[in-house]
């Protein structure tokens, strides 16, 4: 659906994008991750037409973003930084201004137009100026104008910034229920919530491409996954059971006031289900099982900060 | 052109839904009712000293000219108020990417933009005619030069928007916009008498002749006496477009400088 090829955006001398190359498949969630400053921003505006690269070349949909932009801008929906609204609009005059610019004929607008503020939740703000609504229900506005005219794309410039914990699993539920009907393109550098919505992530650095994984359902990366297990106790017999489990890579014992065994597995919910039975089975007292999340974040960290070797 | 319709109705909208369209309207029209009370004044002044004989008399259609020079003046104050907001307001809300990312054409963008403070102007032209309601009432003007006249302001004020509109994409400060537009539209005024001066000096070399051709002063002042000369009209048109034509470079280079 999106494709891109050795891209490269300089602003003067400095280098903002450097040589990225990636390929995005027909609805799928991909997670564009990475620090401020890191060329995000940029790659996207590089997609939506507004602003040409250096060199290298992009594609939406077959269509080439420099070659014929109309058709691109057509199939994109775009929510930027800071959404555009017009804070001395309605809501609905907004939304209203933004399907005449998409040239949403006029006997399909009134439909457009309820259905965007169905599914963004707006019904209740519909005839209130834009600024004086709460940054929350402005990022559902921005929301809207990128799903106004049904676009086949969707290209979201950290869209869960600046949203309080409730909103911000309102925005990602929305995002999710995206999924399979649209390609989304969505960045961010809060890593949590790459892996609550993303089917996949490419992490970028100082303009460049430093991982491109699948996030699989453990919300860790590159297969491995690490669980941790308190049991009340812990024996040798259990630690070799653990360990002859298929799919089991390495248990390491930790000791502190209680049993505490990590263990790292292939990232699969059978193998869960195999460690439980296990720990009960030997009667080991199993008082907590939990994923260990850090595994993404320690990734990303070690990327960022020039380390390539990832430790799990 | 769709999309340019789209841009003129929220413009006027937007014009509309702050005090701005009602304030400079508001203003305009008590300065030029107060100019319009002093020309009168003056008027009746000379006309009953003429009856005694001491003075030369004054037609209403000297009167129409001189009201209708300093309206063509005062606008040059108004206009940067109308036209600031233009495309400097969109840069500091960041809009601009909704524009620029919705599928038309950057012109599409700019005509909207230069049309919407156009019809706005245009209006307030419009609510001027109450000047010629009181002149017809009380005295017998020549209705062909004050519609000559307004044909000269119509197309003087297409040139001034399409210059604050000009002015208006190459900052994000709308007061920076505003202060430019006016020094701008005064510079040009001003380039008559500069003109002038350099040929009263120096005669019709050093640049003297080209410089009162450049000022819209002298295009316009000829419309107030009932003369619509080709090449005032071409010289309005062309400013106009030539203007547009910049503003829309300029709006262009924003996305790739």
């Amino acid at each position: 659906m999106i494709e891109v090829k050795a891209l490269t955006k300089k602003y003067g001398d400095r280098l903002a994008v450097d040589n990225i190359s990636f390929t995005v498949n027909r609805g799928e969630i991909l997670g564009f991750l990475g620090q401020n400053g890191a060329g995000k921003s940029t790659t996207m505006k590089i997609l939506t037409c507004f602003m040409p690269a250096t060199s290298g070349t992009a594609s939406v949909a077959g269509f080439d973003v420099f070659e014929s932009p109309y058709e691109v801008k057509k199939r994109i929906g775009y929510l930027p930084e800071t959404p555009p609204i017009y804070l001395e609009l309605l809501v609905s005059e907004y939304l209203d201004f933004v399907a005449n610019l998409r040239k949403i004929p006029s006997s399909q607008k009134r439909k457009k137009i309820d259905a965007v503020v169905e599914r963004c939740q707006l019904g209740d703000v519909r005839n209130r100026l834009v600024g004086n609504l709460s940054k929350g229900y402005r990022q559902r506005v921005g929301l809207a104008q990128a799903l106004i005219h049904d676009p086949e794309v969707l290209i979201l410039d950290e869209p869960t910034v600046g949203l309080d914990p409730k909103q911000v699993s309102e925005a990602r539920g929305l995002i999710k229920s995206l999924r399979s009907e649209r390609t989304v393109i969505y960045s961010t550098h809060i890593l949590s919530e790459v892996a609550a919505t993303c089917d996949r992530i490419i992490i970028i650095d100082q303009g460049k491409i430093v991982a491109q994984e699948a996030i699989n359902l453990m919300g860790a990366t590159g297969g491995t996954t690490k669980t941790e297990i308190v049991v009340q106790r812990s024996s040798d017999e259990l630690t070799q059971a653990l360990r002859s489990l298929k799919g089991v890579r390495n248990v390491q014992c930790l000791s502190n006031g209680r049993d505490r065994i990590v263990l790292e597995t292939e990232a699969s919910e059978e193998i869960m289900a195999e460690i439980a039975r296990v720990a009960v089975a030997k009667n080991a007292g199993l008082i907590r099982m939990s994923p260990v999340h850090l595994a993404l974040e320690d990734y990303y960290l070690n990327l960022i900060s020039g380390k390539r070797e990832v430790s799990i | 052109m769709r999309g340019a319709t789209a841009i003129i109705k929220k413009e006027l909208r937007s014009y509309f839904c702050s005090p701005i369209a009602y304030v400079v309207l508001g203003v305009f029209l008590f300065v030029m009712g107060a100019i319009f009370a002093k020309f009168v004044d003056l008027y009746q002044k000379y006309n009953v000293a003429h009856q005694f004989g001491q003075a030369q008399g004054i037609t209403i259609d000297k009167l129409a000219t001189y009201l209708y020079q300093n309206m063509a003046f005062i606008l040059c104050f108004v206009t940067p108020f109308l036209t600031m907001r233009l495309f400097s307001e969109e840069k500091r809300q960041n809009t601009l990417e909704l524009l620029f990312t919705a599928p038309m054409k950057e012109i599409e963008i700019v005509l909207g933009k230069f049309f919407s403070a156009y019809f706005l102007m245009l209006i307030m032209l419009a609510v001027s005619f109450i000047y010629v309601f009181f002149m017809v009432l009380w005295g017998n003007p020549q209705l062909k030069i004050i519609g000559a006249t307004y044909f000269g302001l119509a197309l003087a004020l297409a040139c001034y928007v399409s210059l604050g509109a000009l002015i208006s994409a190459m900052t994000s400060s709308q007061a920076i916009a505003a202060v430019w537009t006016f020094i701008a539209l005064l510079f040009l005024w001003l380039l008559q008498s500069l003109g002038q001066g350099i040929t009263a000096a120096w005669g019709p070399i050093h640049w003297g002749p080209t410089l009162v051709y450049i000022s819209p002063l002298g295009h316009f002042s000829s419309f107030t006496e009932g003369l619509i000369h080709i090449k005032d009209v071409v010289y309005f048109l062309s400013f106009t477009l030539f203007t547009i034509f910049l503003t829309h470079r300029v709006v262009e280079s924003n996305r790739w400088r």
